[in-house]
């Protein structure tokens, strides 16, 4: 009663104004603040900038790895399945579906020039469609340069000259085909990894440049030899397998490279020789063919040739099957292709159990593989996404750090403000009212810092790289090799909602490293608080 | 009935693992436009017993009662007492008390800002008239933007008494309010309060160990090992 008779109804619990004058005074007119500010300023830029270059780094990855197999492949591995073009022509009827292509997967030798053998994945494809499907005439190397690249300053790229050679093997790789002046028309052709042959040399601007190899000479010297590999011929060795999988063949075959790829992930292009789909079918018997029928019954008007007369005469023979052409692999692209992969494998399951149900001899429905791109990139996306997470956690884990010292800041402040707490209490503060002067001193200083944190991290991920090439000129500091990250540029991308988090992430750790000295200034006695020496 | 009534007022502080008794059962009452004087010795328990009628601490035991109007200051809730500080009360400390960061105007205007709470922004213009008004009177019209440190200590205590009367309060308790100055300054603080009293017949308690400063009460209470020992009406000198 008293309370209300003598001093009215009216709360003074939430009293803004004195807080907001003090808190402002408090921040203007001290050091300590500012030195806070700072470690939230950096606390903040040093786990947004982490979290964006490890981000972009994954973004990166997850697109090369992307690249070479579309959204989902259809699969069935060895022995492979006929009548593709139909289950080809079935999907792309299909409204989720942009292209389909085939593929053969297998494993072979690759020997190489300068005496070397290399077991590599081959990827027998046809050039046009497989590029609809996973844009491949992107990941060609030698093709013509429409400006040179530009951490390429003294312009040593190969590509920046003879635009028409380059224009011709473009054309070459895309096609999977080259020009053969012995035979005068065009033979199959495969387009190796960029990594695969070792020879082409990775320089410090991020691009590569055919290699030199020793040549020992049979009169005791040597002779330099310039390695072009997209001018050379290897040799592939591949396991040919009858329809049931069983190695009835070893095949050897010579085959020109059109040119060189570069997919963006290393065991890619170390491992991977891209073939004519063609020269890949008929080395793997897997081609179109004719076959005895075993159940078949003899013909009697069948003409028969006698092979040392000619003459031609009807008689008995075994009757005859066409084996149709097949392929290991179907590869798809979805039509949204930041759409859910798995919807479009579920939709390719349906599409190939009609196909399934139209033909006799291929794997049934439920026993064929389909995979998403995600599934085919688990262990290398989880292993760089629990990278990343591991880095933000030890990152954000030394942010601790600004809480830690903007407690400490704050601690001291309210030590040395003791006697205000005492006076404001005098006057009538309640307990809430004083220690909110110190919670919003702390949110004005994480806000504070969090935003100029992160303009500080938006400004450095946004000039990594020329920054980053300043420091390689004026400091010869070269962090991010290209030889070794398989990027040529840092990736400098800040995206939004990122930011967001890790700015409130600020505020929060400043409120709550002001919230303990806080209670402790509210819980203070006024009468020992204006007594504090 | 009397405007403020103290009954057996006790209070024990620790220090460390000794307890020291302050107050043994203070009593005392005050009338309205009274201005009396709490003399005693260091350690009597003078400021204690001011720092329990302002409201800023409590006592020990439930029998000891402090009554403003009749009723018992420490019946209210947490938020009740800080309403009675901020309304009823003024205070005017030894050492002044003011904040370093705020300037003179602001040092005035801080309690208002307390007691206004959200409603200070519509008050502003009439705050700010009557802390000038408050400050003009003290002579301190030409220091309004000066900062404590750049004041003496005189100043100083002016600008306190100022934002103790800012909010018009009931009771204003002074703590030793000259005893922190020499005898003409501190003379000078005492000849600004007596005018406020015959101005406007404010309720004053003063806490001083200055027989000297006493004299000027209507009314001396004698403080002595926590306890009343006399009181004499007018003067002791």
């Amino acid at each position: 009663m008293l309370g209300q008779d003598l001093v009215g109804v009216s709360s003074i619990h939430s009293t803004p104004v004195y807080q907001i004058l003090l808190t402002r005074k408090y921040l203007t007119s001290k050091i300590m603040p500012l030195l806070a500010a700072i470690a939230v300023v950096l606390c903040t830029a040093m786990v947004l900038i982490t979290w964006s270059v490890m981000g972009g780094f994954l973004k990166n990855l997850v697109k090369s790895g992307r690249t070479m197999i579309g959204d989902v492949a259809i699969v069935w591995p060895n022995v492979g399945f006929a009548h593709y073009e139909d289950l080809i022509e079935m999907l792309e009827a299909d409204p989720m579906i942009e292209a389909a292509c085939p593929m053969i997967e297998s494993y072979g030798l690759a020997h190489l020039p300068g005496d070397r053998t290399e077991l590599v994945v081959i990827k027998g494809v046809d050039g046009p469609s497989f590029d609809r499907v996973t844009g491949y005439a992107e990941t060609l190397y030698w093709k013509p340069l429409t400006a040179p690249h530009p951490k390429d300053k003294q312009q040593r790229d190969w590509r920046n000259r003879s635009h028409g050679l380059w224009e011709q093997k473009y054309r070459d790789g895309l096609g999977l085909k080259e020009y053969d002046a012995n035979t005068d028309r065009q033979v199959g052709a495969a387009v190796l990894g960029i990594e695969v042959s070792g020879y082409n040399i990775r320089e410090l601007w991020g691009g590569y440049t055919p290699g030199v190899v020793v040549v020992p000479q049979t009169d005791g010297t040597t002779r330099d030899v310039q390695v072009l590999m997209f001018d050379e011929t290897i040799t592939l060795n591949l396991l040919a397998l009858d329809g049931s999988g069983r190695t009835v063949d070893t095949k050897t075959r010579k085959i020109p490279v059109a040119n060189e790829f570069q997919s963006g992930l290393y065991d890619i292009d170390k491992q991977t020789v891209i073939v004519n789909l063609d020269v890949v079918q008929d080395m793997l018997n897997m081609d179109q063919a004719e076959r005895i029928d075993p159940d078949g019954v003899d013909d009697p008007f069948r003409v028969v040739i006698d092979p040392l007369t000619g003459l031609e005469s009807l008689g008995a023979g075994p009757a005859m099957l066409i084996d149709p052409a097949r392929v290991t692999t179907v590869l798809v692209r979805g039509v949204d292709s930041e759409g859910d992969p798995r919807l479009l494998a579920e939709r390719c399951r349906e599409i190939y159990a009609k196909f399934a149900a139209k033909h006799a001899r291929v794997p049934p429905a439920e026993n064929i593989r389909i995979s998403t791109w995600e599934d085919q990139n688990r262990t290398l996306i989880s292993a760089v996404k629990k990278e990343t997470g591991l880095v933000l956690f030890i990152f954000s884990f030394i942010s601790l750090t600004a809480v830690i010292l903007v407690l400490a800041i704050f601690w001291s402040m309210v030590s040395e403000k003791t006697k205000d707490v005492g006076v404001l209490r005098s006057i009538g503060a309640s307990r809430s009212g004083v220690a909110m002067i110190w919670i919003s001193y702390g949110l004005a200083i994480g806000l504070m810092g969090s935003l100029l944190g992160g303009a500080l991290a938006y400004a450095i991920v946004l000039n990594i790289n020329p920054i980053h090439d300043w420091m390689g000129e004026a400091l010869g500091l070269t962090i991010w090799d290209p030889r070794v990250y398989y990027f040529v540029e840092i990736p400098n991308e800040v995206e939004s909602d990122k930011a967001v988090i890790v700015m409130l992430g600020g505020v929060l750790s400043s409120v709550v490293g002001a919230m303990i000295p806080a209670i402790r200034a509210a819980c203070l006695s006024p009468v020992r608080a204006l007594r504090f020496e | 009935m009397p405007l403020l009534e103290v009954q057996n007022l006790q209070k024990t502080y620790r220090l460390g693992r000794v307890s020291v008794p302050v107050l043994r059962g203070a009593s005392l009452s005050v009338e309205e436009g009274e201005f009396v004087a709490v003399l005693g010795a260091s350690g009597s328990g003078k400021s204690t017993l001011l720092h329990l009628i302002g409201g800023l601490d409590r006592p020990d035991r439930a029998e000891s009662v402090i009554r403003f109007q009749g009723e018992s200051i420490y019946g209210m809730s947490a938020g009740g007492l800080d309403r009675y500080r901020a309304r009823t009360v003024g205070f005017v400390f030894q050492f002044y008390h003011l904040l370093p960061e705020l300037n003179v105007l602001q040092n005035v205007m801080i309690a208002s800002m307390v007691r206004h709470g959200f409603a200070f922004s519509a008050r502003r213009t009439g705050v700010r008239a009557r802390a000038t008004g408050l400050l003009e009177a003290f002579g301190l019209g030409s220091r309004l933007r000066h900062r404590p440190a750049e004041l003496s200590g005189g100043e100083r205590q002016r600008v306190a008494i100022a934002r103790a009367l800012m909010n018009e309060p009931r009771l204003l308790l002074a703590d030793e309010p000259t005893g922190n100055l020499d005898r003409k300054t501190g003379d000078a603080i005492l000849d600004a309060l007596g005018r406020i009293r015959a101005e406007s017949r404010q309720t004053v308690i003063m806490v001083t160990h200055d027989a000297h400063v006493a004299a000027r009460a209507d009314r001396v209470v004698k403080l002595e090992d926590g306890c009343v020992v006399a009181e004499h009406s007018r003067p002791l000198v």
